[in-house]
């Protein structure tokens, strides 16, 4: 599948700012089943100072400062994606190694630290009590670990109401498993938790789904904006990715952006303005599938 | 005073060593001298040189903030007479243990945030990085030029039962208290210069020194004249004293992070010239305080952007962000194995005996004798306090334990130190206390090697068997010596300090803007002195039984007052008026009133104090009895009287830090900002006692009397009387307080003082067009001397009322107001450091 994503944010000030410095990560990821073959950016009004820089995750990112008064900043980034089906979609979740050795084989040196780093807690994925318990449910012993992954999946779209406006980024993790209640990122946050409370490498994905499913299809939740995900490391697999949100092994229509602990490794963008009195922020997110002329 | 002393130790079975006697009583080779000379001291001289040591430090003003108590701002740094001291022979084991130490957490921190060999080969356990909150992904792979990484290092050291040297903790970010060892020498050099000599107790000052040739060294940017920033907190940091310390020491420019800002990949400090741009930062900011952008976004303490001109190498920061990793207990399990490894040594001096929680072994052991360990958290901050196990109750022993076992990395047990006591001079007599020793290490780049610090801060516990010594918590602290020639005694030679003289005139807007308030604050404190003095004076003389408001002299004066001060509805306020002493005392005492005499003060010391890198050592023994005086007013005044009699020695005081300032500034910014400040404020309040005093007629004696009292609140009526010969008239009165320009009382004197003052500014210069600020005040300067003082000194035959002084008034004041408000905007600002964080979420809209 070819896709198009066009990502607009909108940054509007009643008094102007003098001067911003933003990071964003929105450089799509080139994966052998995600080939990216076009990026452009576009910065408006132009950045003072910009570059570009790969972080300690391996994402690209876009430092840039505008050291100019401005009553609006734009963002726009466009991509062109060619998306392939991955090699764990068509693997046997029955086949994949029991859940409990991964977790043995992750704490040996045996394993990289690139690989180790995503089973500790991090900021928005912290340890609650209870969780682990949870988990537990889906992680029998000796459950072959993909398998145990859909399970939990299923259950996590089962037992949270998808609700907008309930969180914010700043939720503890706490209110989202008392409630049951969230969006994407709480979703991803959430099924983070459960899988590193067993000592099991899962990281944060952030991307986007398209917006206007092919006809028959429904419209996925979240595709108006960015979306989050989870990716599960699977030995064999590599990283297994799930959408809690939607109930979904993640296939070729997920477009990957940026992975981490959590979500604020890899905020879209954030940054620092000085003045800038009342801001609104806007964002616009536009996934297209593309005729794919060679198979017409 | 040794007897009684050695008799304690012999009999008294304490656990501990002592530095100076062994259990039999005997004296220590390095301790005989001293001892000998305490004893022929005696006790009495010994308190004398006590007080002495304590007035030189307080009239340096070393001061030691702490936090979380109201009455902690500035407590003053306390110190020990009695020295720690080492001798020559054990201190080079000990130099040489420190200096491996250093070498070896240099090269961890290089691995750690280079190719990590050392998690990969399992030398370093990798969740005991990768959990610690110093472990910064965002300085991954950047380098300092060459091999040394870690560029100052500080260990707390204290001696254990078997007579060695531990390490109890490492400090690598931003070590703290060099500056007050520099204090607490420079006091017992002068309390104690023979005992110095004698001891051949060594120097300390080439520290600093090499320090100083290592950053040049290492700097990229502009290396022959690199501009050098310590970046402070600010003045409510606990260690703020020693920032303002060393930067006027060093010729550093002290700064706090809303004076630079990040612009073209460069960092620039904001002076009152424009930006400068900043070569090296040497930071007392904590790591994640650093750059809102990528850390703690709520941080108003540091730089945005400051992590992305570090990778451009446009900066150089000191110690490196992220040095903070190696602050982390639970590498102290690993580091006799990483030595042997690394340096195919082992470690000289030991660390106290850890045990770290990510192992199953270790943790069980932990579990075990947790009633005997002290328990850490792997990162040091405030929400992670230590915990001795045997202070906790069952329940809280149980609750610890399920909380280490959910993260069993971030946890280490340590073993209790029964440190060694050593001779600490207290309640007048020598007692044994638990001593520990803060050790300074500097990199020597040029010869790629580590200098320690020959000396160093030792802190002693209050109490007897105490055995938690911090600054926060109340220690003591003692200067530390070592006796005998250095072996390599060739001192470290002094680049030439070319960077100074440029250094100097630097003058960060923000400081520049202090001064100007300090200025503002000094004058309004003064003119509320005086308008009170006359309030009172005329208060007292009133009769008892007379109603305010029909006592013509007096109640202008209380009007006034409130005008001038601010502080409405105050005197207009009828019921007020009619008890009047509550208020009265108010505006004399309570500082958390806005606009009263305690209030202006506090403000004039804040100011003072963040800008006392600026200011002499003989400007700060004053500040110091201001300081003293505030306390005694805010504390005793409950009466008139004693209100009254406050007043008086306050402005003689207020007076003389302005005239030591007239004697010892140097003409620079600093001294030209603090009295635009000085003279805006005498300018305005000047017209507000005008207009208050004099704007109404009343009977020929009321108005004689607020003549007067309008000349003495200006302290002009000698000079009144002197000139004119005549009884007072408003001519005269307004004349002289309006337009002599000989006289420094009068408006015009103080407007044309802030031109001359205005005038030396950068951006102002000759053949420049005038600024706006100068515009405004030459109109202000050209309508008083064009003004028709007849027409203004005859009351309006109707209204008997000087309306057209009063409008005249006005105006001039809303002109000062307006040139405050250029000179704010023009020098000052850029200080404006509003920011805010904004972040895309990725909740969507459905």
């Amino acid at each position: 599948m070819r896709y198009q994503v066009v990502h607009v944010t909108n940054y509007l000030y009643e008094v102007p700012a003098t001067l911003c410095h933003n990071l964003m990560f929105q450089v799509p990821q080139d994966l052998p089943f995600q080939k990216v073959e076009e990026y452009l950016c576009e910065i408006s009004p132009k950045p003072s100072f910009e570059v570009q820089r790969i972080d300690f995750f391996g994402n690209k990112y876009l430092y840039f400062s505008v050291a100019r008064s401005h009553k609006k900043l734009t963002v726009t980034s466009k991509s062109t994606l060619e998306l392939s089906k991955p090699a764990w979609d068509s693997a046997d979740p029955s086949e994949t190694m029991p859940w409990e050795q991964v977790v043995e084989w992750l704490h040996s040196t045996e394993a990289s630290s690139e690989i180790r780093q995503f089973y500790l807690e991090s900021n928005h994925v912290q340890l609650i009590d209870g969780i682990a318990e949870y988990a537990r449910q889906s992680f029998t012993p000796d459950r072959p670990i993909m398998e145990a992954m859909l399970d939990l999946n299923g259950r996590i779209f089962k037992d949270f109401a998808f609700t907008p406006g309930f969180t914010d980024i700043s939720t503890p993790l706490e209110k989202v498993f008392e409630h049951k209640k969230g969006v994407c990122q709480d979703f991803a946050h959430f099924s983070l938790a459960c899988l590193r409370s067993l000592g099991l490498a899962a990281r944060y994905v952030s991307g986007y789904i398209e917006t206007f499913p092919p006809p028959g299809k429904p419209k996925l939740v979240g595709s108006d904006a960015s979306h989050a995900w989870i990716a599960v490391y699977v030995p064999g697999l590599d990283w297994v990715e799930f959408d809690a949100t939607n109930n979904l092994l993640v296939s070729d229509n997920h477009l990957r952006v940026a992975v981490g602990r959590d979500f604020a490794d890899v905020t879209p963008l954030k940054g620092i303005v000085y003045a800038g009195k009342e801001q609104e922020m806007k964002v616009s997110v536009d996934v297209q599938a593309l005729e794919e002329e060679e198979e017409e | 005073m040794i007897d009684s002393y050695l008799i304690e130790r012999m009999f008294n079975n304490e656990p501990f060593l002592d530095e100076m006697a062994t259990d039999q009583g005997k004296i220590s080779s390095h301790w005989e001298r001293l001892a000998k000379y305490y004893e022929q001291l005696g006790s009495e001289k010994m308190g004398q040189f006590h007080e002495e040591v304590g007035r030189q430090l307080r009239e340096n003003g070393v001061t030691y903030n702490v936090y979380g108590d109201p009455n902690g701002m500035n407590r003053p740094w306390i110190l020990d007479p009695v020295p720690m001291v080492f001798g020559g022979e054990e201190w080079e084991g000990i130099e040489k243990g420190l200096v491996q130490r250093t070498n070896l957490l240099n090269l961890v921190l290089s691995d750690l945030y280079g190719a990590q060999t050392l998690i990969k080969e399992g030398l370093i356990p990798f969740e005991l990085v990768y959990n610690h909150k110093g472990f910064l992904r965002q300085a991954h792979n950047i380098k300092l030029d060459g091999d040394q990484q870690l560029i100052q290092y500080s260990s707390d050291l204290a001696r254990g039962p078997d007579g060695k040297m531990w390490v109890l903790h490492d400090r690598t970010d931003a070590p703290s208290g060099a500056g007050y060892t520099f204090e607490n020498r420079a006091a017992m050099t002068r309390v104690f210069p023979d005992l110095i000599r004698e001891n051949h107790v060594r120097k300390i000052t080439s520290y600093y020194q090499t320090f100083k040739n290592t950053l040049g060294n290492l700097t990229t940017n502009n290396k022959e004249n690199p501009r050098i920033v310590l970046l402070s907190p600010g003045p409510t940091n606990e260690t703020f004293f020693e920032h303002a310390y060393i930067s006027s020491f060093m010729g550093f420019t002290l700064a706090f992070g809303e004076d630079l800002t990040v612009s073209d990949g460069y960092v620039w400090l904001k002076t009152i010239k424009g930006l400068e741009k900043v070569d090296v930062l040497i930071r007392r900011v904590d790591d994640v305080f650093c750059d809102p952008l990528e850390f703690k976004s709520d941080s108003h303490l540091g730089v945005v952007g400051l992590m992305e001109a570090v990778r451009q190498k446009k900066v150089l920061v000191i110690n490196p962000l992220g040095s903070r990793v190696l602050e982390n207990p639970g590498l102290m399990a690993f580091l006799p194995k990483l030595s042997r490894h690394l340096l195919g040594e082992d470690l000289i001096i030991p660390s106290v005996a850890t045990w770290w929680c990510g192992q199953p072994r270790e943790l069980s052991y932990v579990f075990e004798h947790m009633e005997s360990l002290v328990i850490r958290n792997i990162y040091r901050g405030t929400n992670h306090k230590s915990v001795f196990g045997g202070s906790l109750s069952k329940a809280e022993l149980e609750a610890l334990k399920k909380e280490i076992r959910r993260s069993p990395y971030l946890y280490v047990g340590q073993e209790m130190v029964d440190f060694s006591t050593t001779p600490s001079w207290i309640n007048n007599k020598l007692e044994a206390r638990n001593a520990v020793f803060r050790s300074y290490v500097v990199a020597d780049t040029e010869n790629k090697d580590y200098k320690v610090m020959p000396g160093g801060l030792s802190r002693s516990s209050p109490e007897k068997g105490a055995f938690l010594v911090s600054n926060q918590t109340g220690g003591i602290s003692k200067d530390t010596w070592v006796l005998g020639k250095a072996k390599d005694a060739v001192s470290v030679a002094m680049k030439p300090l070319s960077i100074q003289p440029l250094v100097r005139n630097v003058l960060p807007s923000r400081t520049g803007e202090r001064l100007f308030w300090l200025g503002r604050y000094l004058e309004r404190s003064a003119y509320t002195v005086r308008l009170m003095r006359m309030t009172l004076l005329s208060y007292n003389e009133a009769d008892e039984d007379i109603h305010i408001q029909e006592n013509p002299v007096l109640n202008t004066l209380l009007q006034t007052l409130t005008s001038m001060t601010g502080t409405f509805p105050g005197f207009s306020d009828k019921s007020i008026l009619k008890n009047p002493e509550p208020e009265l005392i108010a505006l004399v005492r309570d500082a958390d009133k806005s606009g009263s005499l305690a209030y202006s003060v506090q403000c004039f010391l804040a100011n003072a104090f963040a800008v006392r890198d600026r200011l002499s050592l003989d400007t700060w023994r004053i500040l110091d009895s201001i300081s003293e005086e505030l306390g005694r007013m805010r504390m005793s005044v409950t009466t008139v009287q004693q209100a009254y009699q406050s007043l008086d020695s306050m402005i003689v005081k207020l007076m003389a830090f302005y005239g030591l300032n007239i004697d010892n500034m140097t003409r620079e910014p600093t001294w030209h900002l603090l009295n635009i400040g000085r003279f805006i404020e005498s300018a305005v309040n000047n017209c507000t006692i005008l207009k208050g005093m004099l704007s109404k007629s009343f009977d020929t004696e009321s108005n004689k009397e607020l003549m007067e009292d309008t000349l003495r609140c200006n302290e002009s009526l000698v000079t009144y009387r002197y000139r004119y010969r005549s009884n007072l008239e408003m001519h005269g009165v307004l004349s002289l307080l309006m337009l002599h320009e000989d006289n420094p009382r009068a408006l015009i004197f103080q407007l044309l003082e802030i031109d001359h003052h205005l005038r030396t500014l950068p951006n102002q210069g000759e053949g420049e067009l005038f600024g706006g600020e100068r515009k405004k005040l030459l109109e202000a300067i050209t309508k008083i001397r064009l003004c028709d003082i007849d027409r203004l000194s005859e009351p309006n035959a109707k209204t008997k009322a000087y309306q057209e002084l009063t409008a005249f008034l006005d105006e001039i004041v809303e002109l000062l107001h307006d040139t405050s408000d250029v000179v704010y905007e023009k020098y000052f600002s850029h200080t404006g450091s509003n920011y805010r964080t904004m972040q895309t979420s990725v909740i969507p809209e459905i």
